[in-house]
């Protein structure tokens, strides 16, 4: 059975998450503690806590996480877990994994934090599949504009008013979506399921 | 584009889901655990338990249900309800909640607006508002609604999304439960003052209110309890009047949502 790190940072809900990841196959881990998270089969960086939180559970072990993916560790970032993967952000200073290149910043749009169902048009990436273009769970008050990441790295993009940001990016077998797969419903159950299924193959 | 949402709450009363009107009058209507996933199979965007009882007692029986649903669960769900300190927040996220909905504790200290958002980030905190109309503005309350401050509810509204609210959960209390409408006026009046979503609840009893909540009220989603609760409609019926009338809701699922079993020896 495939193992799964769920990184816990201190703050927010897990258990969806990591009920999700069940259902999809996995047997999950869920620790604070980065040498644990870093041994099983696949890493997951959830979607809670703000940026400040997430930067100090990262601690001095960041150059370490980066290291185990670019050595192609599988890992899923989740909304925030996504936005670790860049380098910084604008919501708090300090600095991210720095596995992707790109700026993370707040919405323009009126209102903010973009909540609630937002379509998603996704593209041929295996993540993906079975899913198509839907609606997935955004909660979120930053992103990262589609033009600040390499185009080779968006596998998926949304849109918040004159926003046009990444809904989903990959590099190599790291994924990263802004969305909540694990509030998306059927959709985002799948694309879990999508993610257990390539860590296994 | 952002679909306006469709919110399903339910109030919780040790372990129950229960019904009143004008916060009086309760009657048992369901699990909530086994609620909860019927309302998402149907197309509910949102699930909200608001902890009616709100007791020490009932905090365990809370934390409780909550793990539960979370573990079945796949749309947010937010908890309210006697929530005081960050720890209060802190235990409810992690027992599953996604966002926390605050309303006599943002009265009592509304720093914990500030500091749950540094913690969580500000789309986990909700502020809750009870209000009820008094000449030509509106007053919040507290207390499950018996409790009137002396905060007028659009400049409370401001006030507590500068200190870090991310959305307004709105409920009009002389509206609620007698099915006449959202109030439309005092839904518009806090959903063009602030930048963050309002939550137009208290009233709904037929589609047109809906549309009306989003159209007239400029409400980013609406919350339904008892039109659903006594089987009046389903949320996949009032989702198909509503996209008919043009209101780009999120279509409901065209087939049931995958069962996940739920774990054993808890």
């Amino acid at each position: 059975m495939i193992r799964l790190g769920l990184f816990d940072y201190g703050a927010g809900n897990l258990h969806s998450l990591r009920k999700g990841l069940e259902a999809g196959g996995a047997r999950v881990t869920v620790t604070s503690d980065w040498q644990e998270a870093l041994g099983q089969d696949g890493l997951v960086l959830p979607g809670v806590g703000s940026f400040g939180s997430a930067v100090r559970g990262l601690g001095g072990e960041r150059e370490r996480v980066r290291d185990a993916l670019e050595e192609g560790l599988p890992c899923l970032g989740i909304c925030l877990g996504m936005q670790l993967l860049f380098p910084a952000s604008e919501e708090a200073p300090g600095n991210g994994i720095g596995f992707l290149p790109g700026e993370v910043r707040r919405l323009r749009a009126r209102i903010v934090p973009q909540m609630g169902w937002n379509d998603v048009e996704g593209g041929a990436d295996p993540i993906l599949r079975g899913v198509g273009d839907f609606p997935a769970y955004y909660a979120n008050s930053f992103i990262c504009e589609v033009d600040e990441v390499e185009a080779s790295a968006v596998i998926a993009t949304s849109r918040y008013d004159d926003d046009e940001f990444a809904a989903g990016v990959r590099k190599g077998r790291t994924l990263g979506f802004q969305f909540h797969p694990e509030k998306s419903s059927s959709a985002g159950l799948r694309i879990l399921a999508n993610f257990v299924e390539e860590v296994a193959g | 584009m952002l679909r306006p949402r469709i919110i399903v709450c339910l109030d919780v009363h040790e372990g129950r889901v229960v019904k009143g009107t004008k916060f009086k009058e309760l009657r048992d209507v369901g699990d909530p655990v086994e609620l909860a996933r019927r309302y998402e199979s149907e197309g509910a965007d949102e699930v909200v338990f608001l902890d009616i009882s709100a007791s020490h007692e009932g905090r365990g029986t809370l934390l409780d249900t909550v793990r539960r649903t979370a573990e079945v669960l796949f749309v947010p769900l937010t908890v309210g309800g006697g929530i005081r300190t960050v720890e209060d927040m802190d235990a409810l996220l992690r027992a599953g909640a996604d966002k926390v909905s605050v309303n006599s504790g943002a009265v009592h200290d509304p720093e914990i607006l500030t500091r749950g958002a540094d913690r969580f980030g500000s789309q986990c905190v909700v502020l809750s508002i009870d209000a009820a109309r008094d000449g030509t503005s509106w007053y919040h309350h507290t207390h499950g609604g018996r409790r009137r401050t002396d905060m007028e509810v659009v400049g409370w509204a401001k006030t507590c999304v500068e200190r870090g609210a991310g959305e307004v959960l709105l409920t009009s209390i002389d509206r609620d439960g007698v099915r006449t409408g959202y109030d439309l006026e005092l839904t518009r009046a806090v959903a063009d003052a602030v930048t963050v979503p309002v939550i137009a609840s208290g009233g709904a009893g037929t589609p047109a209110h809906l549309r009306d909540g989003f159209r007239e009220g400029h409400a980013s989603a609406v919350l339904l309890a008892g039109i659903l609760h006594d089987g009046l409609t389903t949320v996949r019926e009032l989702k198909i009047e509503l996209a008919a009338w043009g209101i780009p809701v999120r279509p409901a699922p065209a087939l049931p949502v995958p069962a996940v079993p739920m774990e054993e020896g808890r």
